[in-house]
């Protein structure tokens, strides 16, 4: 069986935002509830720019699901974490414990109270049956159910977000990563992964961050 | 490979895509832009350059360039005409000036310069960054001498790479929106009239009794970008009998212009104002702003609601299929022009009726079963017709048979593996997707297309090419001509030769291998003319360029500036290089109008003391065009939700103001926007960056009002052309939106 997960490629988001645009439509996600969202981290300064699309992570040992007080949360066969909204009693633990943000909660009822959580499903619904108008209308599409990728991860312009089996976005990324300049550590920078220290392959130079060297 | 006043990642995503995908495979990609842009976060280096200096950043790296030898002596003694005048010119720009205009370091341009020089073949992106400049010409041909020089035009991989702004904007300039041209750039001259209303089907006579005078048929029009000084210009001073009294906007954003403040003064004094388009647009808020009467809005359908071809910017054509019907009162494009010939009295000769009746484009039913000219037909009639760009050999059923099997199609060179059309039976062996023009000769002839223009590695049968012999054979007694043994792989004449026709093709004995019936077609005509197409058909069979074989010309003789030279913008930061880099004189008359440069320039020599900042503006990837659909979408509209400066940190604290906090942004025209700052080091100290998409405020007041009921759009915000300035470009007479000049202050 299939492992779902997603991979936002830091060297090729270009913040364009496809991804969100496309998850909102979509799903007719409504304004201030964002399932996904593109980060940037130090916008506009001079080799120091990365952009991210982050959305749920559908996280194996999932932190909402271990600490959700009516255990709303399940994970699917495919390894997709989901979320039953009619227990759901809208408390916003599951945020607190997200470290990605990735809970949402619209306004809702008179007083603009908190309406039920809402996340990235990675496009494969909810308990109800697949495909059916409650499904749309608590969830958005099922499109997994459907034999299809998430929106977000087929709709991107530089294919920076990879969504599907696990091994094979692994594979994927791997080919990118084996072929780009300065190889392997040389991608993400050799003081991530081993620290600073010696000066390492000239690549490191380009490629490392500034914000590495901040707090 | 280089991107240089481009900026893909916001302005084309998609595109981007290419440009990371070969950075993966090793390509170095450089950044040159007054903005840090998030095209520029992607590549290996970036250089920012001072708004509108790019000739003399270009000339600055030709300078080092044939100061070490690196350019390719072999290819420019083979296929470039005058580049020792450009070299006269670069070696004016010694490191040390080009530094003191541009702003940029030795080292900066010169490692620029080596990396292309050193990585070949390489390439320059680039898109309205370097044309929307009062010397846009110069620097878009300073960009393909560059090119030029290193030998990088006519070869996979190299070339120039000017992304189009919007879907089929290269099939619109294919098919003649310039008003100095009929469509495939025939020009307005006599015999490119006879061509086309014998295709057409149309008496020339009947043509010619539209026109008031022949002057009017045969000079170049108006330009779009000057339509509001064609309306309020003194009518003596304009080269035609009256002023502009009609405009029709069809799905063309007001807001896109520059002088958005007088454009409020033109409208008031139309006589009419039609609007085409899927959305009422600013254009409908604009004229309610200042008119009660002589506004008609036309709702357009989108290009979901119809089908037909369109052309990308790498001139492949693809077929599309409509996806739902049009929607509420909209109509198809072609049907609006058709009721409206109906409704002028010329439908028959939109149509080409022939004497016994027979359309040459045929009715079919569109909308709410009204009838519609038939889009396969309006291609037919392409085809038959623009045999100068070899836009000839794309048939409806090749296109279609194209879009079955895209699948068979190699996606690094573009060709077809094999593969038979399974409804058609058609071979898809050899084609390149989507034909890519030049794809001369009838469609029978199967020319693959052209991947890449001027590659002379290829037999002509096989995409190749070589540089076009379009400006006569000699200019003061050199030849234009290639020299001898530089010619397209296959081809009989090893020499330079001139454009074929009847004369040429008889001198070489090749006129017998002309069918009879083509041969009667041909007598008397060109390449260009010969509607049978036998003339190009027997060329390509002797392996040689329809359009001849001549070197590309370094120096346009019949340019202002024959050599691209850098001038000062119109509003200048720079007053003390103004002497030494003036502007153009005033022009008495281009393209029908008055054009200003020298005396607006003068003017405005101390602009810069009340106005210190550069304005520059540009594009967001949540929206497109003016907007006006992109930010009536709420998937979009909840991504951009407020109109904004980007100001640097410095200019910011200096003026007191912080970041999302409401500025006006004051041009020398005295108009003002208010909008919010985006403070970020993403500009330099000294230069502000607007975006051009939003419309709706004006001068600080919402419009909501004066749009028609239910449709203002859901994000709106100040336009930056209300606050542009006067500029155009002397040959192109594109507007100036890059470089003017500004203040901020607190709101």
């Amino acid at each position: 069986m299939a492992r779902m997960k997603f991979l936002c490629d830091s060297e090729r988001c270009i913040e364009c935002n496809g991804c969100v645009t496309a998850c909102k439509q979509e799903h007719e996600v409504p304004w201030g509830v964002n399932r996904r969202r593109v980060v940037t981290m130090n916008d506009g300064v001079a080799g120091a720019e990365k952009s991210l699309s982050v959305a749920c992570m559908h996280c194996t040992d999932a932190p909402c699901m271990s600490v959700c007080p009516v255990d709303c949360f399940y994970t699917t066969s495919e390894g997709v974490v989901l979320h039953d909204k009619d227990p759901c009693i809208g408390c916003g633990y599951c945020f607190y414990a997200c470290p990605f943000g990735a809970p949402q909660f619209p306004q809702d009822g008179a007083f603009g109270m908190r309406g039920k959580m809402d996340k990235c499903t990675f496009c494969a619904g909810g308990p109800e049956a697949d495909n059916s108008a409650e499904e749309f209308q608590k969830y958005g599409r099922n499109r997994l159910s459907e034999g299809k990728l998430p929106a977000c991860a087929e709709m991107c312009s530089t294919k920076a977000l990879l969504g599907g089996d696990a091994d094979e976005v692994s594979n994927i990324f791997r080919d990118r990563v084996m072929n780009r300049d300065g190889k392997g550590a040389g991608v993400f920078g050799w003081a991530t992964a081993y620290g600073k220290g010696d000066a390492k392959p000239s690549a490191q130079e380009k490629v490392t961050p500034k914000v590495e060297a901040k707090p | 490979m280089r991107s240089l006043q481009d900026h893909a990642a916001e302005a084309h995503p998609v595109s981007m895509l290419h440009t990371l995908h070969a950075k993966e495979n090793g390509a170095k990609v450089i950044c040159v832009d007054p903005r840090f842009t998030r095209t520029a976060a992607k590549a290996d280096k970036y250089y920012r350059i001072r708004s509108g200096t790019d000739v003399a950043f270009l000339m600055g790296m030709m300078h080092h360039i044939f100061k070490n030898g690196w350019e390719d002596k072999e290819y420019i003694a083979a296929r470039v005409y005058g580049i020792d005048k450009v070299k006269e010119e670069a070696a004016k720009w010694t490191p040390e000036e080009v530094e003191r205009v541009t702003g940029m370091k030795e080292a900066e341009v010169r490692d620029v310069a080596e990396t292309m020089a050193k990585n070949k073949p390489s390439t320059i992106i680039w898109a309205m960054g370097q044309t929307q400049h009062t010397n846009g010409n110069a620097i878009v041909r300073a960009s393909c001498i560059f090119q030029l020089v290193l030998g990088n035009v006519g070869v996979s991989g190299g070339g120039t790479n000017i992304y189009r702004g919007h879907d089929n904007v290269q099939g619109a300039t294919d098919v003649g929106p310039n008003p100095d041209s009929l469509p495939g750039y025939y020009g307005l001259v006599p015999g490119a009239w006879a061509h086309f209303a014998k295709v057409w089907g149309v008496d020339l006579d009947w043509i010619k009794k539209q026109f008031p005078t022949p002057a009017m048929m045969e000079k170049p029009g108006l330009t779009v970008s000057r339509w509001i000084d064609a309306v309020l210009e003194k009518n003596e001073l304009i080269d035609q009998d009256s002023n502009l009294k009609a405009v029709v906007f069809w799905g063309h954003a007001p807001n896109s212009q520059s002088r958005g403040k007088e454009m409020i003064d033109a409208i008031k004094k139309l006589e009419l104002l039609v609007v085409v388009d899927p959305y009422p647009s600013a254009t409908a808020a604009m004229a309610a702003m200042s008119r009660q009467d002589g506004v008609y809005l036309l709702p357009a359908a989108t290009q979901l609601e119809c089908s037909g071809s369109a052309t990308a910017s790498n001139r492949s054509i693809q077929w599309r299929e409509k996806v739902i019907e049009p929607m509420f009162e909209s109509r198809t494009d072609h049907m609006i022009m058709y009721q409206l010939a109906q409704k002028f009295g010329y439908a028959d000769q939109l149509l080409g009726k022939q004497s016994d009746g027979k359309l040459r484009i045929k009715l079919t039913k569109g909308a709410k079963g009204m009838d519609e000219p038939d889009v396969e037909d309006i291609l037919r009639e392409i085809n038959r017709s623009v045999w100068t760009i070899g836009y000839t050999g794309q048939s409806p059923e090749r296109l279609q048979a194209h879009m079955r099997n895209m699948h068979v199609f190699d996606v690094k060179t573009l060709r077809a593996k094999g593969g038979k059309d399974a409804k058609t039976g058609y071979v898809l062996d050899g084609d390149y997707f989507g034909l890519p023009w030049p794809c001369f000769g009838t469609a029978e002839i199967k020319h693959p297309g052209s991947p890449n223009l001027y590659d002379n590695s290829r037999h002509v049968m096989d995409g190749g090419g070589n540089f076009r012999a379009n400006f006569g054979v000699e200019r003061d007694g050199v030849s234009l001509l290639a020299s001898d043994g530089s010619h397209s792989k296959g081809a009989e004449i090893t020499t330079g030769y001139p454009e074929f026709d009847h004369v040429l093709l008889k001198k070489l004995g090749w006129w017998d291998d002309l069918t009879e019936v083509e041969q009667k077609a041909a007598e008397g005509k060109n390449w260009k003319t010969d509607l049978s197409g036998g003339i190009q058909r027997v060329a390509m069979k002797h392996g040689c360029h329809p359009f001849g074989n001549a070197k590309a010309r370094a120096v346009v003789w019949n340019f202002p500036d024959p050599v691209p030279l850098h001038r000062e913008a119109l509003y200048s930061p720079r007053p003390d290089l103004i002497d030494k880099y003036p502007t153009h004189a005033d022009q008495k008359n281009r393209w029908r109008l008055p054009v200003l440069f020298k005396s607006v320039q003068d003017a405005n020599k101390d602009a810069v003391k009340s106005y210190p900042l550069v304005m520059t503006s540009g594009r967001l990837t949540e929206y497109e065009g003016g907007g006006d659909e992109t930010r009536s979408n709420p998937w979009l509209a909840e991504l951009q939700q407020e109109m904004f400066v980007e100001i640097n940190p410095k200019d910011a604290n200096d003026r007191g103001v912080r970041n999302n906090e409401y500025v006006w942004v004051e041009s020398p025209t005295k108009a003002k926007l208010k909008v919010k700052t985006l403070v970020t080091e993403r500009v330099g100290a000294g230069t502000v960056f607007l975006p051009f998409h939003f419309a709706g405020w004006w001068q600080g007041l919402d419009l909501r009002d004066k749009y028609p009921e239910g449709t203002a759009p859901i994000v709106r915000g100040e336009a930056v052309n209300t606050a542009t300035t006067y500029g155009y470009d002397i040959v192109t007479m594109m507007q100036e939106t890059k470089t003017t000049l500004c203040q901020v202050s607190r709101a």
